[in-house]
């Protein structure tokens, strides 16, 4: 990126500056903090240690500042994911889409936040990760199993990623600069 | 112009006082604290109402577990704004509110990403956050930065992460254990902070091993040390290393003295101080050791800075309760302490030149402290009070002058504390000093005429009691008494009636009149004055001579203690049989002793209820031995002895004994606790070799049958023994048991277990075993109740000591009696004491012993031993326990 057009994306951001706040959950072991990492630096690595608690990052893409609450899968820290997602403008849901036997638990914990009244009519974003290995779902699949039909009182929206591989990335971060204007 | 200079500055004075939060409200701020959830967050607000926060947190208002964990959960959202100033507020706040808001874990992650941050101000905080709010488990994973933030470059992150392998200790004593290696390279750093961290979190890490603290300081004492601080640390656990090598080597020479006398020549004063105040506290100092600490506490004295004088000061005090005439060479100094503005010092100058001072100086000294009293609180009076009572006693002759002191400062206005040291004091130079006993007591009876305190009344009303009969003219005091009866509360009046009572009992001339103010006493409008004084009308009823037991009534003393009647009392239902004062046990209970474990042994984790003691009291141990079959023919328990430690503190498995005597057995009780976790023990038996200690045979061993980690379970040998003599011996202990391994996960534990020993100290039964501390409040009474033919008088030769209260002590332990009176105390410097102890043998016989102690020579000291007892045999066997000991 030359130095000008840093200057001018500076400069635009100046002027049309905005800002969204992410909370990102989901089951340990499904690839959050991979996700924020490549959504961040477009780095990956193998090597990851679980998140106790929570990571707070902050990412410029475009013209959008987006923060994201980056937090913990162990059950210990399921209880306060619904403090976290509180006002903010969207809600990410990583689903390991290559562990089927997990996939029930993961449904009625998303199920169980989503009844929370504080959280009514915040958009949700699922993603289906780690679909470069063999046997991961497919959306249909993964659409069915987590029974994402039946939440109808918000915006919904469905995509199969792979952190390793940055396959569909694209699309999410552009889904989610949509939703900061459409919010602000 | 200067006037209106001056005003403002003190208008600034008053605003510096005055609290920017002061009145601020609880609900309030916790409304404020909204802020933090706001999307564009106001960095500088968002600090003001931490700073709001914590101001609350410090003045003791307490949120509850819901507020605090709304708050805590709002400043987490803090962490994304990147202000440093705001982020140092959410480091301080999380720490407050890390015990009582829940869930606290949160943050975990977040703060080892700042910890391995480049801002040093980050790293630093977040280490000691983190330390606070982790767990053991947690605390593996973070091991690895923790021990590279000790040896960091940079002085402030090796400090945090040292204090904060202080903090964990106490709870992950193993885990820190492990960082010896990083905390001694931190002990050389070159920054004096994380030296003196360094420093104590190593001494921590060794503080149960004896000889790694002696290794520890020795090489330490040869120079490496630059921190004052960590230098004064040093001079600490130095002196506790010449507390515990105990004795002066063959030389005389003192191990370390050295090295704390090159101390005193330090450029730091602290560090000059802490050695002085090291020597003045060697046990057995020398004056050849004294003298250079002396000097230089000497020269703080005339030193401008307030603290350096208030320390020497005090410390000089110290000394001179041993080696007042070390201390003389100041006195000059001193004296012109006396009116320093500072009224500490004041005070303990005055005290201090109490107690050097000599029997020609008194006087003189007495018109200064006359001048000062009235200017200084009542806490330091006391203190002057107590500096005077002992002079007194010092120099008997000038009780004169002292007593009058004593009644002119009792007039004077004062609160109770200070009115209640100079009463005790007079009580004491009266029954002490013969002479003064007619003048002390009318200065007592003028001081409640007028005084507003019903304790002090009672007190000195009940003291009227048993010394005014005994005056020549006992009849000038019935006045002061009978004037009570007229102006003072119910409480007051009653003990007035008792009084009177006791004059009449024991001055027959006075015996009529007494009969008409008690008379008058019956209309009072309170019932207890009347049935006080119902209740001696007719015991002293009758003209005929009083009979013993109503001046046993009046006169005897209670010898239950209080505590125990009161239990008793309440225990008791009503029926038929009636209250049977003689059944009350009679053993003063001692607290129960507080379990001073090493603070690493403390059960980590602190899940559930703490794990159940073994218990302490009496009581309990009798129900517990009651309830075991097999001692149920043994009688009832004689005496259970405080427990014992059989094992070091911190090894694999603690045990503890407790010795029940009974008539013709003893049991030990063994408490056992096994300190691992992997491991379950299965038949736990405790083999007793009594080949010294022949006179006793084992008749029972009661095994344990199994003993999991953490629990403490008790073994019971019982062995007989002969009646009624105190039979002493010397047991040795192995404790045998089948160890299994235990999955630490599962708490399963394997199939298969090893036998294994483990050896225990030695247990030994001694004569002080076989008698009961039981107080008497008046020896002399009780001494001239008991029949004199029982008295067994003999001298002994105690041989060479460190001094009388050593010996004295010394005699003490060996009888296991109960001081009376306060005289197990050792006035400093004296050359002869008197000790009086009471205590109840074996087989119920009340014993009191009288003990003169005299220093003849340099060291020797003499021992002149009476004793008095139910039982002539008796009196023999506690000659025969001295003899041996």
């Amino acid at each position: 990126m030359g130095l000008w057009e840093a200057f001018l994306n500076w400069l635009r951001s100046l002027f049309f500056k905005q800002e969204m706040e992410l909370s990102l959950i989901g089951l340990q072991n499904a690839g959050k903090t991979s996700l924020v990492n490549v959504v961040a630096t477009g780095g990956y690595s193998e090597d990851m240690i679980p998140t106790v608690g929570f990571n707070m990052r902050k990412v410029t893409k475009g013209n959008v500042t987006i923060k994201l609450w980056d937090l913990g899968g162990q059950p210990r820290f399921r209880s306060m994911w619904e403090r976290y997602c509180r006002a903010v403008s969207a809600i990410v849901y990583v689903v390991d889409a290559a562990d089927p036997d997990n996939l029930s638990i993961s449904r009625s914990e998303l199920h169980d936040l989503l009844s929370k009244p504080s959280l009514s009519g915040i958009p949700l974003l699922v993603l289906g990760n780690k679909i470069d290995k063999a046997g991961a779902l497919s959306k249909q699949a993964l659409t069915d199993q987590m029974d994402l039909k039946s939440i109808t009182d918000r915006e919904v929206c469905c995509f199969m990623i792979s952190c390793k591989n940055s396959t569909n990335i694209d699309s999410v971060i552009d889904w989610l600069v949509k939703h900061s204007k459409s919010k602000s | 112009m200067a006037q209106p200079l001056i005003k403002k500055d003190d208008d600034r004075d008053d605003e510096d006082n005055y609290s920017p939060f002061l009145g601020i409200e609880k609900g309030a701020v916790l409304q404020e604290a909204r802020v933090f959830n706001d999307p564009q967050l106001d960095a500088r607000r968002c600090s003001q109402v931490i700073t709001k926060l914590l101001y609350l947190l410090n003045q003791g208002e307490t949120f509850t577990k819901v507020e605090a964990t709304e708050v805590f959960f709002s400043v987490t959202k803090l962490f994304q704004s990147r202000d440093l100033g705001l982020r140092r507020m959410v480091y301080l706040i999380i720490k407050e509110l890390s015990p009582s808001a829940d869930e606290v874990i949160i943050v975990t992650s977040s703060l080892m990403k700042d910890m391995n941050s480049k801002t040093d101000m980050y790293r630093a905080n977040a280490i000691r956050v983190l330390c606070r709010i982790t767990d053991g488990t947690l605390l593996t994973q973070i091991e690895r930065y923790l021990k590279q933030a000790i040896v960091d470059k940079n002085p402030v992150v090796a400090s945090a992460a040292l204090v904060s392998g202080i903090h964990l200790l106490q709870t992950n004593p193993e885990i820190v254990k492990r960082w010896s290696n990083e905390v001694q390279e931190a002990v050389q750093s070159r920054a004096a902070l994380v030296q003196f961290h360094a420093l104590a979190l190593l001494h921590q890490i060794r503080q149960n091993d004896r000889l790694a603290v002696s290794k520890l300081v020795t090489s330490l004492t040869r120079g490496s040390v630059r921190s004052p601080l960590a230098q004064c640390l040093l001079i600490r656990y130095t002196s506790q290393v010449i507390r515990e090598s105990g004795n002066i080597t063959q030389s005389g020479e003192r191990p370390f003295y050295d090295f704390l006398e090159s101390c005193l020549r330090h450029k730091s004063e602290m560090v000059i101080f802490e050695a002085a105040k090291a020597i003045t506290d060697l046990n057995g100092v020398t004056s050849r050791e004294l003298t250079p600490a002396i000097t230089v506490l000497q020269l703080f004295l005339s030193s401008s800075k307030p603290v350096l004088r208030f320390a020497a000061v005090r410390t000089l005090n110290k000394v001179a309760m041993t080696h007042p005439m070390a201390v003389t060479n100041c006195n000059i100094d001193m004296e012109s302490l006396i009116s320093d503005q500072n009224r500490s010092i004041a005070t303990l100058a005055i005290t201090t030149l109490l107690k050097t001072g000599n029997e020609s100086s008194v006087d003189r000294l007495m018109k200064q402290i006359t001048n000062f009293m009235s200017d200084i609180a009542d806490e330091f009076k006391i203190v002057v009070v107590e500096a005077i009572r002992s002079l007194c006693l010092k120099f008997p002759l000038k009780y004169r002058s002292l007593m009058n002191f004593l009644s002119n400062i009792l007039r004077e206005e004062g609160g109770f504390d200070y009115k209640k040291a100079i009463v005790d004091s007079i009580v004491i130079l009266i029954r002490d000093i013969p002479d003064a006993k007619e003048s002390g007591l009318l200065h007592l009876c003028e001081f409640i005429e007028d005084c507003e305190f019903t304790y002090l009344s009672t007190q000195i009303l009940h003291f009227l009691g048993i010394e005014g009969p005994k005056t020549l003219d006992p009849s000038k005091y019935i006045r002061y008494i009978y004037n009570r009866v007229h102006l003072e509360n119910a409480t007051v009046r009653a003990s007035a009636v008792s009084t009177l009572a006791k004059f009449g009992a024991s001055v027959d001339g006075l015996k009529p009149r007494i009969f008409v103010l008690l008379r008058r006493c019956l209309f009072d409008s309170d019932d207890e004055v009347r049935d006080r004084a119902t209740l001696y009308l007719n015991t002293l009823g009758g003209d005929t001579e009083i009979d013993n037991d109503a001046k046993d009534f009046l006169f005897g003393s209670l010898d239950i203690p209080l505590v125990n009647l009161e239990t008793s009392l309440k225990k008791y239902e009503p029926s038929e049989e009636a209250f049977d004062i003689n059944l009350v046990p009679k053993e003063v209970k001692s607290q129960p002793l507080a379990e001073k474990k090493a603070p690493g042994k403390k059960p980590t984790g602190g899940l559930g209820a703490p794990p159940s003691g073994p218990p302490s009291t009496v009581d309990s141990y009798e129900k517990q031995l009651l309830s075991i079959p097999e001692f149920a023919n043994f009688g009832k328990p004689f005496k259970s002895s405080a427990p014992v430690e059989l094992t070091e503190a911190e090894t694999e498995y603690a045990v503890n004994v407790v010795k029940h005597i009974f008539d013709t057995h003893v049991v030990f009780q063994y408490n056992c606790t096994n300190t691992i976790p992997e491991q379950l023990l299965e038949d736990v038996i405790v083999v007793v070799d009594a080949s010294e200690a022949e006179e006793f045979s084992q008749v029972i061993s009661k095994p344990l049958r199994s003993l999991p980690y953490d629990s403490p379970g008790q073994i019971f040998v019982a062995f007989e023994k002969p009646e009624g003599l105190p039979t002493s011996g010397k047991f040795s202990n192995i404790l045998r048991f089948i160890v299994k391994e235990v999955d630490p996960t599962s708490g399963e534990a394997e199939d298969d277990g090893v036998e294994d020993e483990y050896q225990l100290e030695d247990l030994e039964v001694v004569a002080a075993d076989y008698i009961l501390k039981v107080g008497v409040s008046n020896f002399r009474n009780a001494w001239e109740s008991m029949d004199p033919d029982s008295e067994r008088v003999d001298e002994y030769g105690l041989g060479p000591r460190e001094g009388l209260s050593e010996a004295v002590n010394t005699v003490i332990t060996l009888l296991g009696m109960q001081p009376c009176e306060g005289t197990e105390v050792v006035p400093p410097n004296s050359r002869s004491h008197t000790c009086l102890l009471s205590g109840v043998f074996i087989g119920g016989v009340k014993v009191l012993v009288r003990l003169s102690f005299g220093l003849d020579g340099a060291k020797d000291v003499a021992m002149k031993l009476a004793v008095r007892s139910d039982d002539v045999t008796v009196s023999d066997a506690i000659h025969e326990i001295v003899a041996s000991g």
